[in-house]
């Protein structure tokens, strides 16, 4: 099946680098674009157990009449073709319905903010329900275009860091780039995560596609985030901690963005991974 | 590390055990739960309009105060509009929409956006009711409760009927109104999943209003006697009603149209809206707020006021109610459907004994009260609800049978003349009403991929007719897509018909290539393509099976028969509910 990536155009210098992200990680992965220029600065998102409304800045809303044609020559220098979505069904006569079956979607780190507070260490609170409700992984891009060479997968043990893997495994395989997964090895033995692994039958795909496992069993995971190359792709499961948690030590997903200006590619509870 | 676990344990209710036990112990817990919230919500927005009432009221009498429904509106809609960034909307459409497509997926902030828009529209003297707020605030505390409680889409919906349910027991006091409302006008469907948590939502809500405010009846009244003329006499009023509620539905619409063709802020529209009912107050008063205190007299027979003010008191208020919802206030059309409706009975009632003043007719209360009736029976074109609603709400039985000829009958002519009800016609013209059970709603739960056959054999055009029958004695299919065998994109389709000329003269075999006897424009779905659509053009075109192409690339095809064959599984799944 034909994959799609969702991206929310914003026709201003910053809208353009998250577009060539997103053009250059279809042109990688094979997907093709379907770019939504929005014409109001609100909209909503319907997932499965939630509703989410995306109240856009009015940047979003910046030249609309060259907006289109900026986004298809962005596209057309990638030699893609570019798709653009008609919102058809609307909540109210202000509130479009964007659908949710697409297999991935580019968010900047904030959509709902003003363009000021985009920067590292913020992942805007809408970007969060998005990544907690979505089917797809959301690509989150840095704040200026940089191109990935390699892959570097966050693998702790949880659920959603097998489905991180999983899709890791799958871009390496489609796109023949090199795959480095890296494991802050907490609380449990090093035989913790390789038992997950057998568990999952991902032992004869991490041979195959992965050049090294990185098992780091000393220092701060903050710290330990050094070590991931600057060019890489970082495919990471979501944090699922707790509100206490998150209070008190602060959320690991902050940790990652203050840390690292690589492209996110962020797996939510609710992505089924396929391998 | 206990610790840690006993508070996540405590952070998910929906995991407790006590709410796992059995799925409809788990609804009417829960319905009961939402019951209350709705009735609370009803209180507090009936309280804070009273509260606002009260202190605006001196002020009523000054030349300037028409200005404060244009003041109430304006800060109603920046309120919406900027505040909370919710659309625009009357509320109830915004429900059944939401229950229609999604599974009854409402947003968080809708569960107080309206309680306090509508308060400000209705408080400073807007014409418009606070039932319909009261309605999607209660729908919305149901639908976030669900998702709390991880409820799946039926469960769902059933919660926004008992918000909804909650909602209209709590403030009108009527809880068989309140469940009725919400099966015949939100949900469309009545089902033993659904009935039973919106009765207890309903006793829920109802329960919480009577032990917050007191059990009172809106509009109690002294006893009618009701004679055979009085009871034929209703057809006539039926007649008037369904007149007024279509009136009513147009001047809206009519007034809401010509809003959005203005060009300035929605909340200076908003604004000029509300000052144009505040000046019509100035010289009517009874226009402005929900306006019950005329409603009170009329039913005790004591409105004394004459049969033009009366007509021009009905006239005026469709007007005013007219222009505080189309300029873009917030607030419900109930209230004002009953005070036009009583002033219609009024009207009425004094037309008869004009014509005929020897004939003892009931009391004017009595058609007041059918003329409520009718009007809210005509504009939801749903007469259940406008009889037990005007049953519960004046405490009395006697006025059955009239007020069941008078729902009835304008129902049905504004049904003849209006094919959707108020709430609905925007919905049905958009295509968005989905009724469970429907030909729209089956299709619209079914999507392009899951009818997907993927076991094509794709061709290419520079292949011998030779080799392509080869290809069709292996294939069970009628149908090949042709591809471009470079680039992989999708250049037509060949069917069986298409090869028969050649297939008994094997001279041709080698002579033929695919691309000289393909059809190279076929008709396409889109992914994207709804399948209520995709039926219909099958059926224009005489068309057995249609290719799916997505990005000038082949995805599969889709046959009549086996859409057809899902659309009757996905029936039985609705029906069997």
């Amino acid at each position: 099946m034909d994959l799609k990536l969702f991206h929310i155009f914003r026709n201003t210098p910053l809208g353009r680098e998250t577009l060539l992200q997103s053009t250059y990680f279809c042109k990688k992965m094979g997907a093709t674009p379907l770019v939504y220029i929005p014409v109001s600065t609100k909209f909503l998102m319907y997932f499965e157990n939630d509703v989410v409304q995306i109240d856009l800045d009015e940047s979003y809303l910046t030249s609309s009449e060259t907006a289109r044609q900026h986004a298809s020559e962005i596209i057309d220098q990638r030699d893609l073709k570019p798709q653009f979505l008609k919102p058809r069904h609307y909540t109210a006569s202000t509130l479009p319905d964007i659908p949710t079956h697409f297999d991935f979607m580019c968010c900047p780190r904030s959509i709902s903010d003003l363009s000021s507070k985009i920067g590292l260490g913020y992942i805007g609170p809408r970007v969060r329900r998005i990544v907690n409700s979505a089917l797809f992984p959301v690509l989150v891009t840095s704040p200026a275009y940089k191109e990935w060479q390699r892959i570097a997968v966050l693998f702790g043990g949880s659920s959603n860091a097998v489905n991180a893997l999983k899709l890791g495994l799958r871009i390496s395989r489609t796109t023949g780039m090199p795959l480095d997964v890296y494991t802050k090895v907490e609380g449990g033995s090093v035989d913790s995560y390789k038992k997950v692994i057998r568990d999952e039958n991902l032992e004869k795909d991490m041979e195959r596609y992965v050049k090294k496992w990185h098992l780091l069993e000393k220092g701060k995971f903050k710290d330990n985030l050094y070590k991931i190359p600057h060019e890489a792709l970082v495919v990471v499961g979501a944090f699922g901690h707790g509100l206490v948690r998150d209070i008190i030590f602060g959320s690991k997903m902050e940790q990652l963005q203050s840390t690292l200006s690589n492209n996110l590619l962020i797996v939510g509870p609710k992505y089924t991974a396929q391998s | 590390m206990k610790f840690f676990n006993l508070l996540k344990q405590w952070r998910y209710p929906s995991r407790w055990r006590l709410f796992r036990m059995d799925d409809r112990l788990l609804l009417i817990i829960t319905g009961a739960i939402v019951g209350i919230c709705s009735g609370l919500a009803a209180v507090t927005l009936n309280r804070s309009l009273l509260f606002i009432l009260e202190r605006l009221h001196p002020y009523r009498q000054i030349w300037w105060a028409f200005i404060l429904p244009g003041a109430g509106a304006a800060l109603s809609s920046i309120f919406l509009n900027k505040i909370v960034n919710e659309g625009a909307g009357h509320g109830v459409p915004e429900v059944v929409y939401a229950v229609s497509r999604y599974g009854g997926l409402m947003r968080l902030r809708s569960s107080f956006s309206r309680l306090i828009s509508s308060c400000l529209t209705i408080g400073s003297g807007g014409s418009a009711g606070p039932e319909a707020p009261v309605v999607m605030s209660g729908a919305a505390i149901g639908s976030n409760i669900a998702k709390f409680f991880s409820l799946n889409d039926r469960q769902r919906v059933a919660l926004v009927g008992c918000g909804a349910a909650g909602a209209i027991s709590a403030i009108f006091n009527a809880p068989i109104a309140g469940m009725i409302f919400a099966v015949e006008v939100v949900l469309g469907e009545w089902s033993a999943l659904n009935i039973i948590p919106i009765a207890i939502a309903s006793v829920a809500g109802t329960e919480v209003s009577r032990f917050l405010q007191g059990n009172q009846i809106a509009f109690s009244h002294r006893q009618f006697n009701i004679s055979l003329l009085d009871i034929t006499a209703c057809i006539g009023l039926a007649a008037v009603t369904a007149v007024a509620s279509i009136a009513l539905t147009r001047i809206i619409r009519g007034v809401t149209g010509l809003s959005d063709r203005v060009s300035l802020p929605t909340w200076l529209r908003a604004a000029g809206g509300g000052c144009l009912v505040g000046a019509v107050g100035l010289y009517l008063p009874v226009v402005l707020g929900e306006g019950y205190q005329p409603i009170h007299q009329m039913i005790e027979g004591i409105y004394t006021p004459g049969i033009i003010i009366v007509t021009l008191a009905m006239l005026a208020k469709i007007i005013a109610t007219g222009l505080t919802l189309g300029s873009g206030g917030s607030g419900g059309i109930f209230a004002p459907c009953l005070v036009i409706g009583s002033f219609a009975g009024l009207t009425y009632h004094r037309l008869l004994i004009f014509l005929w003043p020897s004939v003892p007719w009931v009391n004017e209360g009595c058609f007041a009260l059918l003329g409520m009736a009718g009007l809210i029976s005509g504009i939801l074109q749903a007469p259940l609800t406008g009889i037990f609603l005007i049953v519960e709400i004046s405490g009395g039985y006697e006025v059955m049978l009239p007020l069941i000829i008078v729902s009835t009958i304008s129902t049905t002519i504004c049904n003849s003349l209006e094919p959707a009800s108020f709430y609905l016609k925007e919905l049905v013209e958009k295509g968005h009403l989905l009724r469970p059970g429907t030909d729209a709603r089956v299709l619209a739960d079914l999507s392009v991929y899951e009818l997907l056959e993927k076991d094509c054999i794709r061709v290419n055009p520079d292949m011998l007719l030779r080799d392509f029958i080869k290809i069709v004695k292996r294939s069970h299919r009628n149908y090949f897509p042709v591809e471009n065998k470079e680039t992989g994109w999708f250049m037509g389709m060949i069917h069986l018909d298409d090869i028969r000329p050649y297939l008994f003269n094997p001279g041709m075999y080698d002579a033929v290539f695919l691309e000289q006897i393909m059809n190279g424009q076929p008709e396409i779905i889109a992914p994207e393509d709804e399948l209520y659509d995709i039926l219909h053009r099958m059926d224009n075109n005489h068309l057995f099976s249609m290719p799916v192409v997505a990005n000038n690339k082949f995805q599969g095809m889709i046959s009549k028969a086996t859409l057809l064959d899902q659309y009757r599984k996905e029936l039985m799944v609705q029906t069997s509910r």
